[in-house]
């Protein structure tokens, strides 16, 4: 029954293809990696997005990149900049700051005009160094005070921080709900820790310590532990500090473990994926502080909207707004500048007073341009302004 | 006391997934020797393909999980074909291939169904039990149900079957196994959709409590593995054991330890291999190289 030997060579053939093939498989699933130099003064405008597209984070990095490639499109599509095309290029980060600062170098050395996100503040707090060093601005998608933090000339965010979004939050939570009873829920990731320390920083401000404090992990699946504990403070809200899935997960338990109390968070908990990780029921009054509530608020964003849809065939939301807004300015301030590159881009950048998707856009010394969101309520699965 | 039998059930019904996993672990390394590392990617694409049939192809779930299984299984069946020439020849090449595998099948996930996962809604309706102010979801009932089912499942088919006999014969020595006429080519193929199936099981039930993404193998992979390990590698009540430990021990570290649980919890099993290293139930150490 046994089987006979193989001669060698048919192995070894074998053994080739499999590895061969592993190579190529692998090498597909990493997009942008080829080394083409072009010159400063002539060709495309070399841009970079950096953003996951693998690992948990993908989904928010998918967002911004369809939102910044949209912008570029529709620039290209005019005829670029001052008749040159825009070269756009994706670099896949995995969420992984080690992987972005490898990234950063080759940014560097292949002399990349600037830089589009990443949509992980640690991320880009990891990358900043290496691009404020090679002068090449980069427009974050991030909202940590990390970043602000950095004081880095070089750094733009495309959106509030943490601090504007969990004051807004605590404002509506305390002042105008009158709620006393709050707990906390975060995870111990640079968002969350961010989260964290803007929300209580905030609510303390305000008079109010929360009655529970739970930390979790990143990568935690089972939350049993600390909603128990939550359950037992009876809180009005729950405050939420952590990335979409995660807090979608944490959503369904709670529900499934009798906590009727209603969630406030920030932008992840106004994203599809939350409300679909938790689904429909449990997310129902969920409190959100976003700058970008909803696709119907404005002409703009209505085109902008109808634009997405019909590019990608899908319904566009804040991260796809804010890389929107962000590729949009940086792009008027090439324009503006005719091109320029270097510490003038970056100063053209700060000079670029932008009407947005997000709202008025004008950067201080901070590198943040816009410090304003509103409140909405989550109703029948869809985010709406709150009355 | 309610917040510790909370802790407990939440941590069960993970740990009966992590069981699963650590099972198909253990059947691979005690049949071939090998630890297979795209085992917790196939369990993704098992997540994936059953998420796929119970929400597109609206099958029932029962049958979305069944098609899914076979798809693994077959997947599983593939690796094993690529890898026998290896067999016995180059061990260090054959843990290398699975590693390979599994990146391929990552990859493989996000052409298919892209960056952005599914979460995927129970397929139980039924509000969660209430028993003296602990909360039982009825879908993590049914998650420990199928797993004890196939635990009994595979034992009766490992001590019962003719082919199972031949697998615990090849196991033991596979050049005597040879030598009686089983054909240990098939039998580590065998071993291999079987494992393929276990992680499509995992995967597939899985789904409805956690999201379903190309990055969902890394979280059953590590705690599946450490499951196998505490319970001892290539026993299958010790990957049970092993499984609902790692679960509940994650479970009580989270709500101890908060921030530091992921710590605490390999510190604790770190110490429990130094202690017994070849695991609660691991009488020997198998090397097949």
């Amino acid at each position: 029954m046994s089987r006979i030997p193989r001669p060698p060579t048919t192995t070894r053939a074998t053994v080739c293809t499999a590895v061969v093939l592993t190579v190529a498989l692998a090498a597909c699933s990493a997009p942008g990696d080829s080394s083409s130099d072009s010159k400063a003064s002539s060709g495309p405008i070399k841009i970079a997005v950096v953003d996951a597209q693998s690992g948990q984070l993908s989904s928010l990095g998918d967002w911004e990149y369809k939102g910044a490639k949209l912008a570029v499109d529709e620039w290209n599509k005019k005829g670029g900049i001052d008749g040159r095309k825009i070269q756009l290029k994706l670099f896949d980060d995995q969420g992984d700051p080690t992987a972005g600062t490898n990234i950063a170098r080759k940014l560097a050395s292949e002399k990349y005009v600037a830089m589009l996100g990443t949509a992980e503040s640690a991320v880009t707090i990891a990358m900043a160094p290496v691009l404020q060093q090679a002068k090449i601005p980069n427009i974050t998608s991030g909202q940590s005070d990390g970043l602000v933090a950095l004081k880095s000339p070089y750094l733009f965010l495309n959106g509030p921080t943490s601090t504007t979004y969990d004051s807004t939050l605590a404002q509506y939570l305390i002042k105008d709900k009158g709620y006393k009873k709050i707990a906390m829920i975060t995870n111990n990731g640079s968002f969350g820790t961010g989260e964290h320390d803007a929300f209580l920083k905030a609510a303390k401000g305000l008079g109010v310590s929360p009655s529970t404090d739970q930390v979790v992990t990143t990568d935690q699946k089972d939350f049993s532990a600390a909603l128990t504990k939550i359950r037992s403070k009876k809180p009005q809200v729950v405050f939420i500090g952590s990335e979409e899935v995660e807090a979608g997960l944490i959503v369904k338990q709670a529900r499934d473990l009798g906590i009727t109390a209603p969630f406030a968070g920030a932008a992840p908990q106004g994203t599809p994926v939350f409300i679909d990780t938790a689904g429909k029921a449990a997310v129902e009054g969920t409190i959100v502080s976003s700058p970008y509530l909803s696709n119907d608020a404005s002409d703009a964003s209505k085109k902008f909207a109808a634009a997405y849809k019909a590019a990608y065939g899908k319904d566009a939301e804040l991260h796809g707004a804010k890389a929107y807004d962000g590729a949009n300015i940086l792009l008027t301030a090439l324009k503006t500048s005719k091109a320029a590159t270097g510490q003038d881009l970056a100063d053209a950048i700060r000079a670029t007073a932008y009407k947005g998707l997000l709202g008025d856009f004008a950067y201080d010394d901070t590198g943040v341009g816009i410090t304003k969101t509103t409140i909405g309520v989550i109703s029948d699965g869809k985010l709406v302004a709150q009355q | 006391m309610q917040e510790t039998l909370q802790t407990l059930v939440g941590g069960l019904s993970l740990g009966a997934v992590y069981a699963l996993v650590a099972m198909g672990f253990s059947l691979v390394y005690r049949t071939m020797g090998l630890v297979n590392f795209a085992h917790a990617d196939i369990a993704m694409i098992g997540a994936y393909a059953a998420s796929t049939f119970y929400l597109t192809s609206k099958l029932p779930f029962a049958v979305a999980m069944l098609v899914a299984i076979v798809v693994t299984g077959a997947i599983g069946l593939v690796i094993e074909r690529v890898l026998r020439p290896l067999e016995n020849k180059d061990f260090d090449l054959m843990l290398i291939g699975t590693i390979g595998f599994g990146i391929v099948l990552q990859a493989v996930a996000i052409l298919i169904w892209g960056t952005t996962g599914r979460a995927v809604p129970s397929p139980v309706r039924a509000a969660p039990l209430d028993l003296f102010g602990v909360r039982v979801r009825t879908y993590d009932l049914l998650v420990m149900g199928v797993a004890a089912l196939a635990v009994i499942g595979l034992a009766w088919f490992l001590a019962r079957t003719k082919r199972g006999a031949a697998m615990q014969a090849v196991a033991m020595d596979h050049e005597a196994a040879t030598a009686v006429g089983i054909d240990v080519g098939r039998s580590n193929a065998l071993a291999f959709s079987i494992g393929a199936g276990l992680a499509a099981l995992a995967g597939g039930l899985v789904g409805p409590m956690l999201y379903v993404d190309a990055s969902l193998g890394g979280a059953l992979g590590i705690k599946g593995f450490a499951a196998a390990m505490l319970g001892g590698f290539g026993s299958i009540p010790g990957a049970v054991v092993g499984g609902l430990a790692i679960g509940v021990l994650d479970s009580y570290a989270a709500g101890h330890f908060q921030g530091y649980s992921v710590l605490v919890t390999f510190l604790v099993f770190t110490v429990a291999i130094m202690i017994r290293p070849t695991g609660v139930f691991g009488e020997r150490t198998v090397s097949r190289a």
